[in-house]
C-alpha cells in the first residue's frame, strides 16, 4: 500500500504529466486547426492540478523523495498561477498561433512538471533531474520561433550556459556525496555517526574547505536559473529573442523555481531548527558569501538597465536586479530572510506577469519593444498606461504597491540581522531603478505620439492585466491574505 | 481615541479623485466643480478643527484615530504597523494651509487646457498625500503618505510643465527618492531598535534616553558612529532634500521653473514645509542627542542656505527661478530656528513654514499671471508694467514686501521671532550665525525691490501696453493669501496661540531629553 500512497502524495505531478500529454494528442486530432482548444485543455489541466493540490494538507515523504510540504505547495501554486497567465498570453497573441501549438502547451506543462519535482526534493539527485527536465524544456521553449535567427541564438545560448553551469553544479553535487555519503539533504544536516551517512556538521569540522567548495558549486546551479551574477550573461539575450510569453515564464516561474530549490537547499542544510546551532556559523559565512552576491546582481542589474532601449532586455536586467534583492532574504538565512522573500516572491508575481503582459500588448500594437515606440501611448491606450505605472511604481518598490511592502520585509529582514550595509546598497539601487522604469513613464505620458493611430483593443487581456493592477495595488495595502499563506507557507524549517 | 474628522480630511479629496476618474473627458466643466467640492470640503472641515474642535494651547495630539492596520500571527513577521492619526499645534496650521492651497490650487489651474481629468485627479491625489504626511503619527503611515506624493507631483510637472519638464520632473523624483530611501533604512533601524512605529512611543523611549541601537549592533557602534547619529543623518538627510537646505536644493530651481504656475505654488507652499515639519517631528525627537551634537552645524546649513540662496536669486534673470530660489533663502530660516533649539527660534520656525506658504505661493501666483500674459518670464524683458496693470503691481508690491520681511506684515514677524531665538540659543556661537544671515536679509530686499523696479517701473514696452489687468479670478487666487500675510503680521498670536502649546513642549522635552542623554 506505500505505494499507492506514494502514488497519491505526487498525484499533482501525474494529473501535470496527463495533461501534458493529452495536449499533444489533442492538438494531433483537431490538426492544428483549433490552437484554442490545446489553450483550454492546459488551463483545464492547471486548473485540476491545483485542486489536486490545495486538497494536500499532510506532510509526508513520497517514495522516500518527494517531500509533500507547504512550503512546495507555495511554489508549485505559484508556477501554475504563472503558466496560467502564460497560457492567456500564448492564446491572446496572433503570432504565437501560427507554430505547432501543442508542443508549445506540452513544453510548458513539462516544464511545470520539472518545476514541481525540483521545489519539492531533499534528494540531490531527484532535484537535478527536475531542474534538467525544466531546462530542457525551457532551451526548446526559447528557440520556438523557429524561422527566426534571434530565437535560435537565443536558444543556443541558453543551452550552453545552462549545461556548463548544470555540470557545475552536479560536479558540486558529486563532492557532497563523496564527503557524507549521501544524496538526501535532510541526512546530509545531521550530525552523522559511525559508517554512511557521515553528517555535515563532522564533515565541516574535518574538512571544511571541500564542503566548502561543493556548496559554492551548488550555488552556481542556483544563481544560473535565477540569473544572479555572474551567471547573468544569457538573460538579456534569451530574454530579448524568446516570444514573449516564453520570457515571461523564464522570469517568473523558471525564476520562481530556482529561488524555491536554493531556499530549500540552503534551509534544509543550514538553517532548519535541529541544526542550525550546530552549523550557524558555517551557515552565517555561506549567507555572507550570498549578500555579497545580492549586493553585486541588484548593482550590475540596474546599472545595466539603464542603457537599455528595448523593453525586453530592460526588463530583463530588471529580473536580474530583483533576484538581487530576493537574495538580499536569503542571505539572512533565517525565517525571517526567507519569509519575505517568499512575500517578494508574490509580489514578483503581480507585477512582472503584468509588466510583460503590457510588453506583450503594445509588442503587438507597435510591432517591436522599442521603448520610443510607446511615446504618446499613454493617451491612446490609457488604461493598460495607467495599469503599466501601477506595475512601474511596484517595481521601484515605491508604496502603496506589493513590490513596496515586499521591499520593506527584505529591508527589515536585512537590518535585523546585520547586514545594514546591504539594505543601504539595495534601497540606492531602489534609487536608480527608478530612472529606467520611469523612462516607460515618460514615454507613454510625457512624450508626444508619433502619429494618430488608435490601437486595436482586447478587452479580456486588458482586463486581466488591470486586475494584476488592482492586486498591486490591493495586496500592498491589504497585505494579510498573502502574508498568511507566506507564513503558513514556511514549515521547512520546522 | 476616535475621532474620524482627520480621515475624512485626507479621504475626501480622494473620493474627489475616484469620482472625477468615472466622469467622461470632455465634460471639463463638471470635473471642475468635483475638484472645487472635493477641495473645498476639506478647507472647511479643518476650519471648523483650528478654530472650533482644536483645543488651543494643549501640547498634546487631538483628534487622534487609530486603528491596527497590519499584524501577522507569525512573532518574525509581525509589523504591528496602525493606521494612526492626529493633529497638534505643530501640525494642525499646516494641514489648514495645505487645504487652503489647494483650494486655491483648483481655480489657479483653470488656464490648463489639456488633459483636465489626468490634471485634477492627480491635483487630489496630491493633497491625500500631502495631508497624510502632517497627521501621521505611525512611521510607516508617514513613509506610505510620503512617498504617495511623489507620483503625482511627477506627472503634474512631467506632463503639463515648461520646456525642460522632463528633466525637471525625473530629476524632482529622483532627488527625493534618494532621500526616502535612506529615510526607509532608518525607519526600519528605528523599528527594530525600539519595537514600534509609533511616532509618539519611538520619540518617548528616545526622550527617555533609551534609544542605543545596543540591540542592532554591539555596543550601539557602526563603523566607528554611534547608532543615533546614523539615524540622524539618514532622516536629515531625507528631509533637507525636500527642504531644501543647501547642498541639496539643486532640484528645486529646475521643479519650480518647468512646473505649471499651480503646481509651483504647491510644491512651494506646502511640499517643501513637508521637510521642515519632518524634522521636527520625526527626526530630531527621535535623536535628541545626535541632534545636540550637530545643532551648531545645522545652523551654519541654514545661514548657508539663508545668504546663498539669497545672493544666487540677486543673480537670477527668469522670474520664476528668482522666486524658488528665495524658497531656498526663506526656508533656510525654518531650519537656523529649529537648532537653536530655544522656544522663540522654534516658534519663529513654526511661524516662518505658515508664513513662507502664503508669502511665495502669493509670489508664485504673481508670477504666472504676468507669465500668461506675456508667454515669457526675462525680468529684463520687462518694464513699466505698472501702467497697464495698476493693480497687479499693487498685489505684487504687497506679496513682495511680506516675503522680504517688511515690519507689519507676516514674513517680517517670523523672521524677526527666529532672529531673536537664535540669538540667544545656549551656544553662543549662534549669534555670529545670526549675524551673517542679516546680510540674507538684505539681499532679498535687494532682489525684490531690484525685480519690482525692472518689471513694473522704467519705460513702458509698447507690446505690453494692452495688456489687461489682474482679472477676478486671479484675484480671487491671490487674495486669502494676502489677507493672510497682512492678517498674521499684525495678529500674530493668531497662529502662535495655537501652536505654543506644543512648540514649547517640544522645546523642553528635547532639552530635557539631552540633558538626560549628556547625564
Amino acid at each position: 500500500m506505500e505505494y499507492w500512497d506514494g502514488m497519491k502524495a505526487i498525484a499533482p505531478e501525474l494529473w501535470l504529466t496527463g495533461f501534458a500529454l493529452l495536449a499533444l494528442l489533442v492538438d494531433l486530432l483537431t490538426k492544428g486547426r483549433n490552437s484554442r482548444t490545446v489553450g483550454y485543455v492546459t488551463l483545464a489541466g492547471l486548473g485540476v492540478t491545483a485542486l489536486a493540490l490545495m486538497g494536500q494538507s499532510e506532510r509526508v515523504t513520497a517514495f522516500g523523495m518527494v517531500e509533500v510540504d507547504a512550503f512546495g505547495r507555495f511554489f508549485k501554486l505559484f508556477t501554475l498561477a504563472a503558466l496560467a497567465v502564460v497560457c492567456v498570453f500564448v492564446m491572446s497573441d496572433r503570432r504565437e498561433r501560427q507554430h505547432g501549438i501543442g508542443e508549445y502547451y506540452f513544453l510548458l506543462l513539462g516544464a511545470a512538471v520539472g518545476i514541481f519535482f525540483m521545489v519539492s526534493t531533499n534528494n540531490l539527485l531527484l532535484l537535478v533531474l527536475g531542474l534538467e527536465l525544466l531546462s530542457l524544456a525551457s532551451y526548446s521553449l526559447a528557440g520556438f520561433h523557429k524561422g527566426n535567427k534571434a530565437s535560435a541564438e537565443a536558444a543556443l545560448k541558453y543551452v550552453i550556459f545552462g549545461g556548463l553551469s548544470a555540470g557545475v553544479m552536479i560536479f558540486g553535487i558529486s563532492l557532497l556525496y563523496g564527503l557524507t555519503g549521501t544524496i538526501d539533504l535532510a541526512e546530509m544536516a545531521t550530525l552523522g555517526g559511525e559508517g554512511l551517512p557521515r553528517g555535515l556538521v563532522s564533515q565541516l569540522a574535518a574538512s571544511p574547505i571541500p564542503v566548502g567548495i561543493a556548496v559554492t558549486m551548488v550555488l552556481a546551479g542556483f544563481a544560473y536559473k535565477i540569473s544572479a551574477v555572474p551567471f547573468h550573461f544569457w538573460t538579456p539575450d534569451v530574454y530579448q529573442g524568446a516570444p514573449t510569453p516564453v520570457t515571461t515564464f523564464l522570469a517568473v516561474a523558471s525564476k520562481a523555481a530556482g529561488f524555491g530549490a536554493l531556499l530549500r537547499f540552503l534551509g534544509v542544510m543550514f538553517v532548519r531548527g535541529d541544526v542550525q546551532g550546530l552549523v550557524a556559523d558555517y551557515g552565517g559565512q555561506v549567507g555572507l558569501l550570498i549578500a555579497v552576491l545580492a549586493a553585486i546582481t541588484m548593482t550590475v542589474g540596474n546599472v545595466s538597465a539603464l542603457g537599455q532601449s528595448s523593453l525586453k532586455r530592460l526588463l530583463a536586467f530588471s529580473s536580474v536586479a530583483h533576484a538581487g534583492y530576493l537574495l538580499m532574504g536569503v542571505a539572512t538565512m533565517n525565517n525571517e530572510g526567507f519569509s519575505a522573500a517568499l512575500y517578494y516572491m508574490a509580489a514578483y508575481y503581480f507585477m512582472n506577469l503584468g509588466a510583460f503582459g503590457v510588453v506583450l500588448y503594445f509588442e503587438g500594437v507597435n510591432g517591436n519593444d522599442h521603448i520610443d515606440s510607446l511615446k504618446g501611448l499613454g493617451r491612446k491606450a490609457p488604461l493598460v498606461s495607467i495599469v503599466m505605472v501601477a506595475f512601474l511604481v511596484s517595481l521601484t518598490g515605491l508604496p502603496p504597491t506589493m513590490g513596496y511592502y515586499g521591499k520593506f520585509l527584505l529591508f527589515t529582514a536585512a537590518i535585523d540581522n546585520g547586514m545594514t550595509w546591504l539594505a543601504v546598497i539595495a534601497g540606492l539601487n531602489s534609487a536608480i531603478s527608478l530612472f529606467y522604469y520611469f523612462r516607460i513613464a515618460k514615454a507613454l505620458f510625457l512624450e508626444e505620439p508619433s502619429d494618430e493611430s488608435v490601437p486595436r483593443t482586447q478587452p479580456i487581456f486588458t482586463g486581466m492585466l488591470t486586475a494584476f493592477g488592482v492586486c498591486t495595488v490591493l495586496f500592498g495595502l491589504y497585505v494579510s491574505p498573502i502574508m498568511q499563506w507566506v507564513v503558513s507557507s514556511m514549515d521547512l524549517l520546522g | 481615541m476616535d475621532h474620524t474628522l482627520l480621515n475624512w480630511i485626507i479621504f475626501i479629496p480622494m473620493m474627489g479623485m475616484a469620482a472625477i476618474l468615472l466622469c467622461p473627458k470632455r465634460s471639463v466643466g463638471l470635473i471642475k466643480v468635483i475638484s472645487l467640492v472635493a477641495t473645498f470640503i476639506p478647507l472647511v472641515l479643518a476650519t471648523w478643527l483650528y478654530f472650533v474642535g482644536f483645543e488651543v494651547g494643549s501640547p498634546a495630539y487631538q483628534f487622534q484615530f487609530m486603528r491596527p492596520w497590519i499584524y501577522s500571527s507569525s512573532e518574525a513577521m509581525n509589523m504591528k504597523v496602525n493606521y494612526h492619526v492626529g493633529v497638534d499645534g505643530i501640525s494642525l496650521p499646516l494641514v489648514w494651509l495645505t487645504t487652503l492651497l489647494l483650494f486655491i490650487g483648483v481655480p489657479a489651474s483653470f488656464g490648463i487646457k489639456k488633459g483636465e481629468k489626468a490634471y485634477y485627479a492627480l491635483l487630489l491625489l496630491l493633497e491625500v498625500g500631502i495631508i497624510g504626511v502632517f497627521v501621521s503619527l505611525d512611521y510607516f503611515l508617514f513613509y506610505v503618505f510620503w512617498e504617495i506624493m511623489l507620483l503625482p507631483m511627477y506627472f503634474l510637472i512631467g506632463i503639463w510643465g515648461g520646456p525642460r519638464r522632463e528633466y525637471a520632473a525625473i530629476k524632482f523624483f529622483l532627488y527625493t527618492l534618494a532621500g526616502s530611501v535612506l529615510m526607509l533604512v532608518a525607519v526600519i533601524a528605528l523599528r527594530l531598535e525600539t519595537g514600534t512605529f509609533s511616532i509618539p512611543a519611538m520619540t518617548e523611549i528616545a526622550m527617555r534616553g533609551d534609544l542605543l541601537g545596543t540591540k542592532l549592533f554591539a555596543g550601539g557602534m557602526l563603523l566607528g558612529m554611534k547608532f543615533t547619529t546614523w539615524v540622524f543623518w539618514f532622516l536629515f538627510v531625507a528631509f533637507a532634500i525636500k527642504i531644501p537646505v543647501f547642498p541639496f536644493h539643486t532640484w528645486l530651481p529646475d521643479a519650480h521653473v518647468q512646473a505649471p504656475t499651480p503646481i509651483s505654488v504647491i510644491l512651494a507652499g506646502i511640499l517643501l514645509k513637508l521637510g521642515g515639519y519632518g524634522l521636527m517631528r520625526a527626526c530630531f525627537p527621535i535623536v535628541p542627542g545626535a541632534f545636540d551634537d550637530f545643532a551648531f552645524t545645522l545652523g551654519v546649513l541654514g545661514v548657508i542656505s539663508i545668504v546663498y540662496g539669497a545672493y544666487v536669486a540677486l543673480g537670477q534673470t527668469d522670474f520664476k527661478r528668482m522666486v524658488a530660489y528665495s524658497s531656498v533663502s526663506h526656508m533656510g530660516y525654518v531650519l537656523l530656528g529649529v537648532a537653536a533649539l530655544t522656544e522663540w527660534g522654534a516658534n519663529g520656525a513654526a511661524l516662518q513654514m505658515f508664513n513662507h506658504g502664503t508669502s511665495s505661493a502669493a509670489m508664485f501666483l504673481v508670477v504666472g499671471v504676468i507669465y500668461d500674459r506675456a508667454h515669457h518670464r526675462d525680468l529684463n524683458g520687462f518694464g513699466g508694467l505698472s501702467q497697464p496693470m495698476p493693480v497687479y503691481w499693487g498685489l505684487t508690491t504687497l506679496a513682495f514686501f511680506a516675503a522680504l520681511g517688511l515690519p507689519g506684515l507676516a514674513g517680517f514677524v517670523s523672521e524677526a521671532v527666529t532672529l531673536i531665538g537664535a540669538y540667544n540659543a545656549g551656544d553662543p556661537r549662534f549669534r555670529v550665525l545670526v549675524l551673517i544671515s542679516v546680510i540674507g536679509i538684505v539681499i532679498t530686499a535687494a532682489f525684490l525691490l531690484w525685480a519690482i523696479q525692472r518689471v513694473f517701473l522704467g519705460t513702458l514696452n509698447e507690446k505690453y501696453k494692452d495688456y489687461p489687468d489682474i482679472n477676478a479670478r486671479e484675484i480671487f487666487c491671490q487674495a486669502p493669501l494676502l489677507f493672510l500675510c497682512v492678517a498674521l503680521g499684525i495678529l500674530p498670536f493668531y497662529l502662535l496661540d495655537w501652536m505654543e502649546g506644543s512648540v514649547e513642549h517640544w522645546v523642553s522635552s528635547m532639552s530635557q531629553a539631552i540633558q538626560i542623554i549628556n547625564g
